[in-house]
């Protein structure tokens, strides 16, 4: 931020200040829509959960979430089963209030990210995508001829993409572990 | 077709809440309620990382950014004009699609060019905006190296879908 101020002195000085507040109505404009979206995804997470449906999700996806991010509390991989299937859909920002309780349930207060944080954070990043359906949405609207002829392509990379970010967390996990064992030893 | 999954989806989730004879309207209520809160304590994070982004792309800096690393992304592979939007796609959602509709008419929807910003955008994602808000409400300040393992995945995914839309 400092350093594009610092250029912005030099190239464009009255941009600054209006810049900055353009960008801050567009956060605000941004949040009210956000507002509406997550009423609607709130309500039905919601009824997912009360309806126990969230548990059974969760009971499906455990085995999978306790070897990925070494999570053993149930409610913590409830958290995290429902942010990954609504990432796999393509929904965002139904994704986005579970991801930030998943966060807080992780939280150890340290004021450092752990493991699982750490891996919440990159399967989001790259998550799978079963159905990018706002790309569809817009390339259909654009007038492509097949808009849903890259569901298969994005899936394929998206697999890779996930996989590698799960692999490259593991590893630095390990070699962190290590690294932090000879620390203790010397 | 895809338009269909979600109302099934919820259809099937209500007639489930009925069948289970649980207060469908109270429940959602008492959910929805709960954006208004999560809205308010994630704004000022949404609105810092919004200005930062506006400064770097006011400035000039992201297009310049964009000539120095062209020819590096040339040679992985990443045509040209897909650079800007490689660049600032782990920064800014609405920004990234603004520059993929931009691509849609400068190249059509079915060109090469269109297929793999399609991709880019579905195996990426706003790294910054995400990490920011999910992190915004618990204590933590580091996030060691979750934000470079993510963007490595997401270059390796640029260069796959360069790659496979070619084939494909």
């Amino acid at each position: 931020m400092l350093f594009s101020i610092l250029v912005l002195l030099v190239v464009n000085p009255s941009a600054v200040l209006s810049e900055m507040i353009s960008a801050s109505t567009d956060a605000l404009e941004l949040c009210i829509e956000l507002c509406a979206v997550y009423c609607v995804w709130l309500g039905i997470i919601e009824l997912v959960e009360v309806s126990g449906l969230g548990e059974k999700l969760a009971k499906l996806l455990r085995p999978l979430i306790k070897k990925v991010f070494k999570v053993e509390n149930p409610e913590t991989q409830k958290l995290i089963a429902m942010n990954v299937s609504a990432n796999m859909l393509g929904l965002g920002n139904a994704a986005t209030p579970m991801g930030i309780k998943a966060m807080q349930a992780l939280d150890d207060g340290s004021g450092k990210a752990n493991f699982a944080m750490i891996m919440l954070i990159v399967i989001n990043a790259t998550s799978i995508q079963l159905l990018p359906t706002t790309v569809i949405g817009l390339r259909a609207s654009a007038g492509s001829e097949n808009p849903s002829d890259i569901i298969l392509p994005t899936l394929i990379v998206t697999f890779i993409t996930t996989l590698l970010g799960i692999l490259l967390v593991h590893a630095i996990h390990k070699i962190l572990g290590l690294k932090n064992k000879k620390r203790k030893k010397s | 077709m895809s338009a269909y999954i979600l109302p099934v989806l919820f259809v099937l989730l209500f007639g489930w809440c009925i069948y289970k004879r649980i207060n469908t309207y109270d429940h959602f209520v008492k959910g929805a309620k709960g954006a208004i809160k999560l809205v308010v304590d994630i704004f000022p994070f949404i609105a810092s990382i919004l200005i930062a982004v506006a400064l770097l792309r006011v400035s000039g800096i992201t297009d310049f950014l964009a000539q120095i690393l062209s020819p590096i992304f040339n040679a992985l592979g990443i045509p040209t004009e897909l650079v800007e939007l490689v660049l600032l796609r782990p920064f800014t959602g609405s920004g990234s699609y603004g520059i993929l509709e931009n691509i849609f008419e400068s190249y059509g929807a079915d060109s090469y060019i269109s297929r793999c910003a399609c991709v880019i955008m579905g195996c990426s994602e706003t790294i910054f905006y995400v990490a920011t808000v999910y992190i915004s409400q618990t204590k933590v300040k580091k996030l060691a190296y979750a934000i470079p393992v993510a963007l490595v995945c997401s270059l390796v995914g640029t260069i796959l879908a360069c790659l496979i839309c070619k084939v494909m």
